[in-house]
């Protein structure tokens, strides 16, 4: 429970609402809140909620650095956030970013620790000292030497954690930090954040990943269009508006999920919304469970679209990202390539556009040698839509952009544009935005116009989507998940990138496993999570659905295979 | 991850290793050397001896020199181009065809090639081989206000940023396909186009870098403290002096008529 005791009170919000500069929308408005010492606090909201925001009031960035109209109070450990300047509160709080290399500043590991602290003037004997321990703490000391920008990407939010605590701030904000991460390093990162919980930091993290943190949390603030929905421990705001939660966008875990789902059917006997597997397994054991359809993986037999034998790739004569993979992707195939960060999978989509050429092996692509292949001509029978689109955009407006790439394969006919941009927008719900900067659009509608872009031609016949869930909420990400699936109907074959295993699990028939350059595993993701090796050292982890299942079965339970979604897990319940 | 050709080289070399100022000033006196020299041979002596620096010495590999030809002879011979072009000429040297090559813009589009083409190789050279923040705490060290000092280090810290954004958007328009063969305006808006965005992405990251920086407690007092401290070294002005012999030895040479 959040306490009432002002004393015990780290952070208070009182009344606050927040206008951004040039918006008329406000951000936040009046929040009230409290953060107690020593207290694990989840932040948790859609998309466009304001969390973020929230975040940057905390040290000041909000209303110090980014403009906008702030009213109400917001006091950071006895500091009055508008009368107090960002470099003052940085004593205060340590914020780590989405993305830390923004907040690099120097080349190496051990300097990056130390640039906060001698800001602060500490002297250096101390700032050396706290380097060794904060570099011990994230266990990054044999990389002390290393240089920034050649860490993986776990390391640099190892690295952004260990800069933060070098600080020693009384309060620690980390902003989806594993955004960005596989997900056993996000595993890894998990377990520091906790470690740090039970050393009593006061932590307020923001994510959508809440498996490992509901049992753990002191606190839960849910927010919802700049507002404070709820705010309580992690249970009482789960059982008084879960149900909400879901309506709202928000992910919870899969066992939450199901559990506020037969809760509301008014199946549940226990009293209690599950929050872990654990608690899950015991609350599902009454029921019995017959088979359910799932979904139903079918061996796709159309033409091979993509050939590749042995193929290698290397960016230097030192290091091959790519060391010998062969597969074939045929017509009508839905599949996903996973892996952990700098395993090879950007090369490989690179390689299929015709961005990058093989350095040895063979890799035909529709029928043609790569190399043989230009990157204009190869654009007409594939499309890869970037993890950020706006490198992707040309035009000053929606509409000119899906004209564009019309005019790009050859449709110059202005009533035959106009008729099939009017389509295309009306297909991604972004009609009303047609005359708006493609810049200006939401995070979720740049997605779409990305993917619109690449597919308003009607001629690519391979999409390629590199990490389709990022920076969305479960609404956008459902969105664009049934525009995939549509366009999967129409024929188009989609090859997705991600580190998501929700997604895999839920959406894709074939699963290709990179791990150091190599494919590892090629198949059904069910078979793949049924192979613990692999799931091990490609770095990934299976979804909380596929523990909840094995952990059911250990209690000598019979669970049909193929319960892949929380849909397919509820329909086998007698 | 692709190769960075704007930052630091990681090799560990003498050069490396040598003092951030000294290189500093080693560029300094590479530069005025070369305003002070008459002839192209000396000029083109003082480039052989930086390409030989940053292969043989420095150990930077030839790829990257590759990769970054276009900025250190490219935009060179364009200006060389354009110095011979303008140039008005009196002694005829050779020709071809009807086409009679001149002394006086020949030796002075050289002279703006050489130029240019030295100015940015050792800047490279520095950029290469030398840790930014060193150079820094040496600025500060010679009396600069850290802040100032700062703009300098956090100029050079963008370079791969924009590197890579340059090399993103570049990918990215490319598989968008061509909508026009060849009108000139057209590609002039493409151009336009591709400028915006990366300008557009590299303020955005700049701001955050700007943020972030200033929220890990940058500028909260008019000076810092340093956990690695500036010192000069052996091979630094090692660097500095041979140079600022070479430099002479060669504008004497001029001056004497030997070259």
């Amino acid at each position: 429970m959040i306490s009432s005791n002002p004393s015990d009170a780290l952070v208070t919000f009182e009344r606050v609402s927040f206008t951004h500069f040039d918006r008329t929308v406000p951000a936040l408005e009046n929040v009230d809140l409290t953060i107690r010492r020593g207290s694990f606090t989840l932040l948790v909201g859609p998309s466009g909620s304001g969390k973020s925001t929230l975040c940057m009031l905390l040290n000041g960035i909000i209303p110090h650095l980014l403009g906008g109209e702030l009213s109400g109070k917001v006091v950071v450990d006895g500091n009055n956030v508008a009368e107090t300047e960002v470099k003052d509160l940085a004593r205060s709080v340590g914020l780590l970013f989405q993305d830390p290399e923004w907040m690099f500043a120097t080349l190496q590991v051990e300097d990056e620790v130390a640039f906060g602290p001698e800001n602060l003037r500490t002297p250096p004997e101390e700032i050396a000292r706290r380097v060794e321990v904060a570099l011990d703490y994230v266990g990054m000391t044999s990389l002390r030497k290393n240089l920034v920008w050649a860490l993986s990407g776990g390391q640099v939010q190892k690295l952004g954690l260990a800069a933060v605590l070098a600080m020693q701030p009384p309060l620690i904000v980390l902003d989806e930090p594993t955004a960005n991460l596989d997900p056993a390093t996000t595993h890894a990162v998990h377990e520091l954040i906790l470690r740090l919980r039970s050393e009593g930091k006061t932590i307020l993290l923001v994510t959508k990943d809440l498996d490992e943190f509901m049992a753990e949390a002191d606190d839960l603030i849910l927010l919802a269009e700049g507002r404070v929905v709820a705010q309580g421990s992690p249970r009482q705001v789960i059982e008084q508006h879960g149900l909400e939660m879901l309506d709202l966008g928000v992910w919870l875990p899969e066992p939450t999920e199901i559990g506020l789902r037969l809760a509301k059917a008014g199946k549940l006997l226990s009293q209690s919304v599950p929050l872990t597997v654990a608690e899950a397994a015991q609350a599902f054991e009454h029921f019995l469970f017959v088979s359910g359809s799932g979904n139903a993986k079918k061996a796709v037999t159309g033409e091979v679209l993509v050939k590749a034998t042995d193929v290698e790739f290397g960016y230097s004569h030192r290091v091959k990202a790519l060391r010998g993979g062969s597969f074939e992707i045929r017509q009508g195939e839905i599949a996903a390539i996973v892996g952990q960060n700098g395993a090879g999978k950007s090369t490989l989509s690179k390689l299929l556009v015709g961005l990058l050429k093989p350095s040895g092996g063979e890799l035909i692509l529709f029928g043609k040698p790569a190399k043989k292949w230009k990157v204009q001509a190869l654009a007409n029978e594939v499309a890869l839509v970037f993890q950020n689109p706006e490198h992707q955009f040309l035009c000053d407006s929606v509409a000119e952009e899906l004209a564009y790439s019309l005019l790009a394969q050859g449709v110059d006919d202005p009533d035959e544009v106009k008729r099939r941009v009017d389509d295309m927008l009306a297909r991604l719900d972004i009609s009303d935005s047609a005359a708006s900067h493609p810049f200006a659009l939401s995070a979720g509608a740049k997605r779409r116009l990305g993917v619109a872009t690449m597919l308003v031609g009607g001629r690519a016949r391979l999409l390629i989507v590199d990490e389709p869930t990022y920076g969305q909420d479960r609404h956008l990400t459902e969105r664009l998940m049934a525009l995939i699936n549509n366009l999967r109907h129409e024929g188009i074959t989609v090859l997705m990138i991600t580190h998501d295993m929700r997604l895999v699990d839920a959406h894709v028939e074939r699963a290709i496993v990179m791990a150091d350059g190599e494919k590892i595993f090629d198949g059904a993701p069910g078979e793949l999570f049924q192979s613990p090796e692999i799931v091990e050292k490609a770095s990934l982890r299976t979804t909380s659905l596929r523990r909840l299942v094995d952990a059911m079965r250990g209690h000598g339970l019979t669970i049909p295979d193929g319960l892949n979604t929380v849909d397919a897990f509820i329909e086998a319940m007698a | 991850m692709s190769e960075q050709t704007l930052a630091y080289i990681d090799n560990n070399s003498i050069i490396h290793r040598a003092d951030a100022l000294s290189k500093l000033f080693w560029v300094l006196v590479v530069v005025i050397a070369t305003f002070q020299f008459r002839g192209s041979i000396s000029r083109g002596l003082m480039l052989a001896a930086l390409l030989f620096l940053a292969i043989v010495v420095a150990r930077i590999p030839l790829r990257a020199i590759w990769k970054v030809s276009p900025l250190i002879f490219g935009v060179a011979l364009l200006l060389g181009v354009f110095h011979y072009v303008v140039t008005k000429g009196i002694t005829p040297l050779f020709s071809i065809g009807s086409f009679v090559v001149m002394k006086e813009p020949l030796e002075n589009g050289a002279a703006f090639f050489f130029r240019l083409a030295i100015m940015v190789m050792a800047s490279f050279m520095l950029i290469w081989t030398t840790d930014i923040r060193e150079l820094m705490v040496g600025l500060v060290r010679l009396g600069m206000p850290y802040r100032f000092a700062f703009v300098i280090f956090m100029a050079l810290r963008f370079l791969p940023v924009i590197q890579q954004e340059v090399d993103a958007v570049q990918s990215a328009h490319a598989i968008r396909g061509q909508a026009a063969k060849s009108q000139i305006s057209h590609r002039f808006h493409l151009w336009q186009r591709y400028l915006f965005t990366v300008i557009v992405n590299g303020l955005r990251k700049a701001e955050n870098t700007a943020v972030a920086i200033e929220s890990r407690g940058f500028g909260a007092y008019p000076d810092r403290t340093y956990v690695k401290d500036f010192r000069w070294t052996f091979s630094g002005i090692t660097l500095v002096v041979v140079f600022l012999l070479f430099g002479v030895g060669l504008i004497l040479l001029e001056r004497f008529r030997f070259i």
